[in-house]
């Protein structure tokens, strides 16, 4: 017996070190799926995304009353900015949440007074337009969502160009 | 039996255990800030910065891209008032009067937490769309078939069913005890 106690010992370290890395792991990991499922009409732009139903559920509990505008980005190569024109007498909301998952801006259409507003996202350290808004993170990728709510999904008709007002796109003038 | 095998099957082995832990660790929801209202749950714990791995790690498996309470507040309900699980076979009630928020709407879930197909393509009722009766109250009939008259929406034939009640932007008495709420009620009336 005594040929396995360092055999087991070496195992115990072995099943900690492991779940310690995969919980650390597991944000990253649920964040990169949902950046690719989101992300099909590209990094650093809007998709104006159908609503959920059975056979389009990009995230888990996805709201069918919802109409989810995403953008998917990737700072690594300079800063984003985001312009969201909230729509008269709805819900809406930008929410920005980073490569771990923490939630790192939200605002919605009152905090805003209804009125459109940028957002510029950049890392520490970048340059970004003087005066502008900026949300400062640690992580190159992440995903900021507008949702707009619908009294009933057939209203998508007539609001989809309104939430088409709201867009992102890197930055590439300072000025 | 050489001392490399042993040291290659406890690896394994611990390999093994540690994923499985980490699964089973972050697989129970969120435990920090849980609040409980009749058959809903809720933990105003989604949508912020978490402050260790493991939250983060629940909160991404169970609500990924959530917003934060003072945002929405979601409630969760996987049994009806009597506690018993809630079976798309069976007739429930869900009842209550308008709930103190900008917006509320209810969704009905399979376990895992997506929409199931229904002929009607109704997967929710809202603030919006429900009729209020001369005391104020709304009622939605959850039921695998249409109901004669009122509001529907559809159960899940052969498999058990989950609530999502969200709440958006909750007035400042709901957010003061969320736990005393009056929200709504999940009676079942048969099966």
């Amino acid at each position: 017996m005594r040929n396995w106690l360092g055999p087991v010992v070496f195992g115990l370290i072995v099943a900690v070190a492991t779940a310690c890395a995969a919980i650390a792991a597991i944000p990253y990991g649920l964040m990169n799926v949902a950046i690719d499922r989101l992300g099909q009409g590209g990094i650093n732009r809007m998709a104006y995304g159908n609503l959920a139903n059975p056979d389009r559920q990009p995230v888990v509990r996805p709201s069918p009353d919802l109409a989810y505008s995403s953008c998917p980005y990737d700072l690594s190569a300079g800063p984003l900015a985001i312009d969201v024109a909230p729509v008269p007498g709805r819900y809406s909301s930008l929410s920005i949440f980073d490569a771990a998952t923490d939630v790192i801006f939200v605002r919605n259409d009152l905090e805003a007074a209804g009125k459109p507003y940028r957002i510029i996202v950049a890392r520490e350290g970048q340059a970004v337009p003087a005066g502008a808004e900026t949300v400062r993170t640690d992580h190159d990728r992440g995903i900021a969502l507008v949702r707009l709510l619908l009294k009933d999904p057939s209203e998508i008709g007539q609001l989809d160009a309104a939430r088409r007002q709201s867009s992102c796109a890197m930055v590439t003038k300072l000025k | 039996m050489k001392s490399w095998h042993r040291y290659a099957m406890t690896l394994v082995g611990g390999l093994a255990v540690g994923l499985g832990a980490a699964w089973a660790i972050t697989g129970r929801g969120l435990s920090d800030g849980q609040i409980v209202n009749g058959p809903w749950t809720t933990s105003l714990g989604y949508g912020t910065k978490a402050t260790d791995p493991v939250t983060r790690a629940a909160v991404a498996r169970a609500g990924l891209l959530a917003l934060p309470a003072k945002e929405t507040v979601y409630w969760s309900a996987k049994s009806d008032a009597a506690g018993a699980p809630l079976d798309g076979n069976c007739r429930y009630s869900l009842s209550g009067a308008p709930l103190d928020a900008r917006w509320w709407s209810v969704t009905l879930y399979d376990a895992a937490g997506y929409l199931v197909a229904n002929d009607a393509k109704i997967w929710s009722v809202n603030g919006a769309n429900v009729a209020l009766d001369d005391k104020g109250q709304w009622r939605v009939a959850i039921a695998p078939d249409r109901p004669a008259s009122g509001a529907w929406l559809p159960g899940t034939k052969g498999q058990v069913f989950h609530l999502t009640l969200r709440m958006y932007n909750p007035g400042g008495g709901f957010r003061a005890d969320p736990a005393k709420a009056v929200l709504p009620r999940i009676v079942k009336e048969g099966c």
